[in-house]
């Protein structure tokens, strides 16, 4: 044990840790970061001690973090193997050091030798020192939450410097992201790339594009291909920067569904079908993300092939309640490419629907609401099947607007106050209903919308 | 001529400069914004899109757009400014056309953006005002009281910025600041008018929320070319209710919470 860990440091810390994290659930509340606080009140560093010698997969990224992580938690439960992992919620320091510090003895020493972390893009170097982790997977990088990173860039430097820190850890990262693929350029890790070798959808990339320019030289891109957002097979015709092949891929996208997709992948060489339960291609990535990540932790492929196809939505994400006879499916939208996705889902399944969106601005989803402007609510408005659409959240005046400049007629949207208010005139309307949230009015829906329809808390899920 | 003849006779043409690099923050909807105000007014307009190393005769169009972008960008589009670009949009400026210049495309009017170390980067010089590089980054909601001559409306609108703009002397402000920050956090100054430059640091993006600013665009567009400009009055209801929302919680210094 290092030295600055003293042994009554450690045992008060446990103790501040559980302690904290037990008063709270008592009382009834969810909340993460007080636990963490007061671990790391009496002792700074105790992530490192209660980690020690775990092998921990760390998963960041823009989009896909949450459902990437449940897809390597649920392969390593079939396999029998007990595994640590945080909340979505819970992935700065202080969150991902609660999990660690409330699950070690109260000497220290963890309980479980396996962890998946989620963590969070800005927090990734905080964290990584002290986790030591045997693979770090990146996602994606979109734009997102501008106000609290500043720009993508911002992101993929923070990132940078997270990996630095870690030069024995395997990256594993997204061969069709020209800026993620670039995090495993000239660094010492041994990095495996996974990507879909085929193109997908109109072959052409909106207006807003998130990674329009060489990252070394400033030139477009080209694309040999696209597959989704800025995603694709892309080259810079100037300085000669281009995907990688990746070891892990896509050779044949057989059906994406509204339920689940199959897809033809080649597994370093060896061609296998894989089936993904959850609805739409970015969950063929973090299928992908996540077949790779199990496989360069040393883990057999053939019980995250099997689980894959039995993965349903977790929290929030696409996550189906039904209340009064009415079908709510919760989609968690962030950021414009997500919105794009979540939308283009909603639209394409040929029924009549309510669609909601909400929006709040607190501190957790960003000051800055301006992205719903660049996502392309303009679809939602062309569906004939949209037929009514209820706005809620601190920031629903601006998402009303949003939509009537989308061209969505005025009468067609109701602004309501609270999230009761909301679920019963959608159940009043009787329609199938989709809801985009972003992250904090989801949490305060699901909480709603949990205990109208018998659903359990969130803490409470991964008891 | 009756009005409404005269009224329907009425186009204006829009270009968004640098669509490509100069568009974040949701700045395209301030594109979306004046095409809609126009249509729903009878008054036909084109949007035109001018990107990097595209040639285009920029004297046919109306109103500029030029949004902000990441600073990795902006140095690809320097380049093609100094390539004849710069006098294009001097001349249109000169001409009285309207311009609305958000956040690094503002910064990019005027004559250089100086960095921490000493750096300086040359911008167009199309305007008389600087920018340095700060420590701090000015962020938040904020709102600024517009002086007379652009209107005089209140905007509310996101501004996001490290850089601090200081003013030539012959150079107005777009108005004075009532919360926030604004061009340097110290004069409580906020954007710039010159001729009919509007340049301002707000996202949000800045039209939708603010119509009485979005309508004082259109009329200074339509006043230069046909030397009137009695503009419908619309409902607004949304555009009312989102800007009273942030104005009041800018005014007040409270955000919606943790
Ligand atoms: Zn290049």
């Amino acid at each position: 044990m290092h030295k600055k860990h003293s042994k009554i440091r450690i045992f008060l810390s446990v103790a501040a840790c559980r302690f904290t994290r037990f008063a709270l659930r008592v009382l009834h509340r969810g909340g993460t970061t007080l636990p963490g606080r007061s671990a790391m009140f009496f002792d700074k560093t105790i992530l490192e001690v209660v980690s020690r010698d775990m092998e921990i997969i760390v998963v960041t990224g823009t989009n896909g973090k949450t459902t990437t992580c449940s897809m390597l938690r649920h392969a390593l439960a079939s396999a029998k193997i007990n595994v640590l992992s945080n909340l979505s919620g819970a992935n700065l320091l202080t969150g991902i050091t609660a999990e660690f510090t409330a699950n070690a003895s109260l000497l220290g020493h963890p309980k479980k030798h396996y962890a998946i972390v989620e963590c969070d893009e800005g927090a990734l170097r905080k964290v990584v020192p002290y986790l030591n982790p045997k693979c770090i997977v990146v996602t994606n990088l979109f734009r997102d939450q501008l106000d609290r990173y500043g720009e993508v860039m911002h992101t993929h430097d923070v990132i940078a410097k997270g990996i630095k820190l870690v030069p024995k850890t395997k990256l594993v990262l997204n061969a069709d992201d020209s800026l993620t693929a670039s995090l495993g350029e000239n660094v010492p890790n041994p990095v495996e790339y996974y990507g879909i070798n085929v193109p997908y959808g109109k072959q052409e990339m909106g207006e807003i594009s998130d990674a329009k320019y060489c990252i070394h030289c400033g030139t477009e891109y080209k694309y040999n291909y696209h597959t989704y957002a800025h995603l694709g097979d892309f080259y810079c015709p100037k300085c000669g920067y281009k995907r990688q092949t990746p070891s892990i891929a896509v050779t044949a996208i057989d059906k994406i569904g509204a339920h689940g997709s199959v897809v033809t992948s080649s597994i370093n060489g060896k061609e296998t079908s894989l089936h993904v339960g959850l609805p739409a291609l970015y969950n063929v990535y973090n299928a992908l993300a996540a077949v790779t990540a199990f496989d360069a932790a040393g883990f057999n492929k053939k019980y995250i092939l099997r689980s894959l196809s039995q993965e349903t939505s977790s929290f929030g994400r696409m996550e189906t309640f039904n209340y009064k006879n009415t079908d709510m499916q919760m989609i968690l939208v962030k950021n414009p490419a997500g919105c794009n996705q979540s939308i283009s889902y909603m639209t394409s399944l040929g029924e009549d629907y309510t669609g909601v969106f909400c929006l709040n601005d607190k501190t957790a989803d960003g000051h800055d609401i301006s992205w719903i402007w660049d996502a392309d609510h303009e679809f939602v408005a062309e569906d004939p099947h949209c037929k009514h659409i209820f706005v809620w959240g601190t920031r629903s005046e601006d998402m009303q607007l949003r939509l009537k400049y989308a061209g969505v007629p005025e009468e067609m949207i109701t602004r309501v106050e609270t999230p009761q208010e909301l679920i019963d005139a959608c159940a009043d309307a009787g329609r199938p209903t989709f809801i985009l949230p972003n992250y904090t009015s989801m949490i305060e829906l699901r909480a709603v919308l949990g205990e109208a329809t018998g659903k359990k808390e969130f803490w409470k899920e991964q008891a | 001529m009756s009005e409404d003849v005269l009224k329907n006779s009425q186009s204006l043409k829009i270009c968004h400069l640098y669509p490509e690099v100069l568009n974040l923050y949701g700045d395209r909807g301030n594109i979306k914004c004046l095409s809609q105000r126009l249509a729903w007014r009878g008054i036909d307009c084109t949007v035109d899109q001018c990107h990097l190393g595209e040639k285009k005769d920029l004297s046919q169009y109306d109103i500029f757009f030029i949004g902000g972008g990441q600073d990795f960008e902006q140095e690809v589009l320097l380049a093609d400014l100094k390539s004849g670009k710069g006098d294009e949009i001097k001349s249109a400026i000169a001409d009285g056309k309207v311009f609305l210049c958000i956040c690094g495309g503002y910064q990019m009017m005027g004559h250089y953006y100086e960095t921490h170390d000493g750096v300086k980067c040359e911008f167009l010089g199309a305007v008389d005002f600087y920018t340095k590089g700060g420590d701090t980054r000015m962020i938040g909601n904020y709102a600024f009281e517009c002086g007379v001559e652009s209107g005089g409306s209140t905007i509310v609108g996101f501004e996001n910025h490290s850089g601090k703009t200081y003013l030539g002397k012959d150079v107005s402000p777009l108005g004075t600041v009532l919360a926030g920050f604004g061009n340097n956090g110290e004069d409580h100054t906020e954007g710039i008018r010159y001729k009919n430059v509007f340049g301002t640091y707000s996202h949000g993006p800045v039209l939708p929320k603010n119509p009485a600013f979005a309508d004082t665009l259109i009329k200074t567009a339509l006043e230069r070319k046909y030397g009137s400009s009695l503009l419908e009055p619309l409902s607004d209801k949304f555009e009312k209710a989102a800007h009273e929302k942030i104005l009041q919680q800018v005014l007040s210094h409270t955000t919606s919470g943790d």
